[in-house]
């Protein structure tokens, strides 16, 4: 490792004295416990709004559309806000995960599964609006260019709701298989660690047989290179024809070209801001502070600033086209945005999008856990606003001043929205519980280029090798074996007389024999060692001291400074003192 | 063995599919929300009226708009020796249309009085009918106007025509069947 170079700049990555062992035990720890109170009473909160959602969803289908807050001139509102909403919070997982891969970014692996479910998560919440929304969605599959009995009926290409219909299921697919194939080593390792049969099986059948072969590593590498390659355009254009759906229109408001670049930085503006709220919160929760660190935290403040100001810079081009364009209708629309009857929520959109993420360039405040949760969720409210202002006040006031009417929610508008919230939990907390929550294959690449542990010994200038060991990995059992060939009496005599001489004998007639195994690092084969030495007691190992170390090591020969690490004697003391 | 019984459950399957559709009865529809009519459809069942049927008479003695008259000669015998004396076709040479009339002809009169007039039409070939009298007959010596009326309200075993052709048409026959008649005289 010594021709490794990366810069001291950096700050680790995964901080703590973790060896390989330790990430798959702490990736592994929350699906192999059990869940505690607070996760149930969570869930619990989270399974009952989806289910009034249901009931909200199930209660317009059968009733109609009339039971929302809609009228004829406003007949876009919250469902497409949500709609958009959640797709846009939904980009931030493949942001994190494709592009983020594609410029080589290694903070991306503790953060990327979670970001990916949270994107799948959140475009199945998306997906459902345009199908509720539907006046007649048992008719939603004539959306689909399928041969059929009315002389082959076809759809219409040229409507952006289409382009829709085919952006929101591909990006769904593609971000489905991109998680997933990123799971397989993952689910492996919950395989081969799974000692009871069902979660074995669950497991085998999930993880798709991965042995992890180096043929099937570098084939892994490949896909997930032309995955990211591909999720990367498909992120842009995605959001950009949710956009369309707006700017390809005629309303002034909405029929503008910088919608498309606007919506996309909104998107990852949201969806990052959402990745930072469950991230505070699942770091905190399944003790993963290691791995998802302030430095993560940090670097995800600063995509939210950056995009924040993308998007503060997107208002005030608005702001200046609408001026600068003589057009008295896109005038009045923006004018109507900040002095109409819905500037609260503009001003909501204003001053949680454009000045909150600004808070961000004061390093301790986007170093900051609190402060940083409280931005991400004050953003996630104004870009729900940008979105109910975009389509509301567009709507609401446009050509015909006999048109103009006002636009609320009812009940189950806001029902479904809940729901939909609800059904998101519901999913992430059970994903929290059943899918390895850190791409532990990922990580485990990079802790020995950033992990504290390997940064700090490779600023000593001290040699790597051999520091991966883990007293509870199988390379200790190999140097076990070793231990039972103890070098021959002749050479080790005098260190034996030695030993012992500090340490004491052991008398069969006075003194009875202890159990070694015990003691932590003492297997049967080092205990039969120890007997054949003549340690048979915790006395004896409890005397022992640094010069003790030594000598056993020149006797047994096996791995150096083994008793020492694992203080034999002061375990010793503890079971003589209990 | 194996794939024989996977065959087996989807042909089973398919044919359980297929047996599900009746034809003595109409199929099953998914979502029918318009197929039912919210509206009156002409001649659809109605408990609306007293007589179950959407189709209602309309009150006796009206006229309704556009160009009808009724037809004023009664039907009697009477009626029938005036209308035989009296009544002449409305149309004149311009309008007398034989490739109008002679499809009317052979749709609703030829079937019994043959497509050439001469009594002998496919019933009465088959002798399911009988009695049925040729144009040219000398002792009754129809004219223009006794074949309107016989038309119009018909005459002994012969049922009305008034509900099958218009006024129009009936004057298209009248002038087809007298050229039939003239045909056999020759």
């Amino acid at each position: 490792m010594a021709s490794h170079y990366e810069a001291p700049i950096r700050r680790p990555l995964i901080t703590g004295e973790k060896s390989f062992h330790d990430v798959t035990v702490d990736v592994a720890r929350p699906v192999e416990g059990k869940a505690n109170k607070a996760w149930w009473i969570v869930f619990s909160i989270a399974l009952v709004a989806f289910l009034w959602g249901i009931g909200c969803i199930i209660y317009t289908v059968t009733t109609g559309i009339g039971v929302w807050g809609l009228n004829k001139t406003v007949n876009w509102a919250w469902d497409i806000t949500n709609f958009v909403w959640w797709v846009g919070i939904g980009h931030a997982g493949t942001l994190i995960s494709a592009v983020l891969l594609l410029f080589r970014q290694k903070w991306r692996m503790a953060i990327n599964r979670s970001a990916e479910a949270m994107t799948i998560f959140a475009v199945f919440q998306a997906g459902l609006f345009p199908i509720i929304h539907m006046g007649r969605p048992w008719l939603a599959y004539w959306v689909l260019p399928i041969p059929n009995q009315f002389g082959s009926l076809w759809v219409n290409f040229n409507s952006p709701l289409l382009w829709d219909v085919f952006a929101i299921s591909t990006y769904l697919s593609v971000s489905l298989v991109f998680w997933w194939t990123g799971l397989l080593p993952d689910f492996a390792m919950l395989r081969d660690r799974a000692v009871r049969p069902f979660q074995k099986k669950i497991y085998a059948l999930v993880s798709f047989g991965w042995s992890g072969r180096a043929k099937d590593w570098q084939r892994f590498e490949e896909v997930s290179l032309v995955l990211a390659g591909l999720a990367t355009p498909l992120v842009l254009s995605v959001h950009t024809i949710v956009s369309f759906d707006f700017a390809t229109s005629i309303v002034p408001g909405w029929h503008t070209t910088i919608f498309p670049p606007y919506f996309v930085a909104g998107a990852i503006f949201s969806g990052f801001a959402m990745v930072n709220t469950l991230l505070i919160i699942m770091r905190k929760v399944c003790n993963l502070e290691d791995y998802i660190t302030v430095q993560h935290i940090e670097l995800m403040n600063i995509v939210i600033m950056l995009t924040g100001s993308i998007v503060g810079v997107a208002y005030i081009t608005e702001l200046f086209i609408a001026w600068y364009s003589g057009v008295e209708y896109e005038q009045f629309a923006f004018l109507n945005r900040a002095t109409g009857p819905y500037w609260w929520a503009y001003w909501c959109m204003m001053s949680f999008n454009v000045f909150s993420p600004q808070f961000m360039w004061f390093k301790k405040l986007r170093t900051s856990i609190m402060f940083s949760f409280f931005i991400s969720i004050v953003v996630n409210i104004g870009m729900w606003f940008e979105r109910f202002v975009i389509i509301v006040t567009s709507l609401h006031r446009d050509y015909l001043p006999s048109s103009w009417t006002m636009f609320s929610p009812t009940f189950v508008d806001i029902g479904i929205f809940i729901g939909t919230i609800g059904f998101f939990f519901v999913l992430f907390l059970l994903y929290s519980r059943t899918f390895p929550v850190i791409a532990q294959a990922e990580v485990k690449t990079i802790l020995k280029s950033s992990g504290e542990r390997y940064k700090r010994i490779r600023e000593n200038g001290d040699s790597l090798s051999g520091t991966g060991a883990d007293v509870r990995t199988s390379h200790i059992k190999i140097t076990e074996e070793k231990a039972i060939t103890p070098k021959s009496t002749e050479d080790t005599s005098k260190q034996l007389e030695e030993l012992l001489k500090g340490i004491g004998t052991f008398d069969a007639s006075s003194e009875t024999v202890d159990d070694l195994k015990v003691i932590s690092g003492v297997g049967p084969k080092m205990e039969e060692v120890l007997n054949g030495i003549g340690i048979f007691t915790y006395l004896q190992v409890s005397k022992m001291t640094k010069r003790e170390y030594d000598l056993l090591d020149e006797i047994t020969g096996s791995f150096p400074g083994r008793a020492e690490r694992d203080d034999w004697s002061g375990q010793a003391k503890t079971l003589l003192n209990n | 063995m194996k794939i024989v019984t996977k065959y087996i459950a989807v042909l089973g399957m398919l044919v359980g599919l297929v047996s599900c559709q009746n034809n003595s009865s109409r199929n099953y529809q998914y979502m029918p929300n318009m197929y039912e009519s919210v509206g009156y459809e002409t001649y659809q069942e109605s408990d609306v009226f007293t007589n179950g049927v959407e189709a209602q008479l309309p009150a006796e003695g009206t006229i309704p708009r556009g160009d009808f008259m009724p037809f004023e000669i009664e039907n009697t015998n009477d009626g029938y020796l005036f209308a035989k004396e009296n009544l002449k076709s409305p149309l004149d040479s311009t309008q007398v249309d034989y490739d109008k009339g002679g499809p009317l002809y052979a749709i609703y009169c030829g079937i019994c009085h043959g497509n050439k007039g001469d009594g002998k039409g496919k019933l009465v070939e088959r002798e399911k009918i009988l009695g049925v009298p040729r144009y040219d007959d000398v002792g009754r010596a129809i004219t223009t106007g006794s074949i309107y009326h016989v038309l119009y309200y018909g005459k002994n075993t012969m049922g009305s025509y008034a509900n099958q052709l218009n006024e129009q048409e009936r004057w298209q026959v009248v002038a087809y069947v007298e050229k039939l008649k003239a045909d056999l005289e020759k």
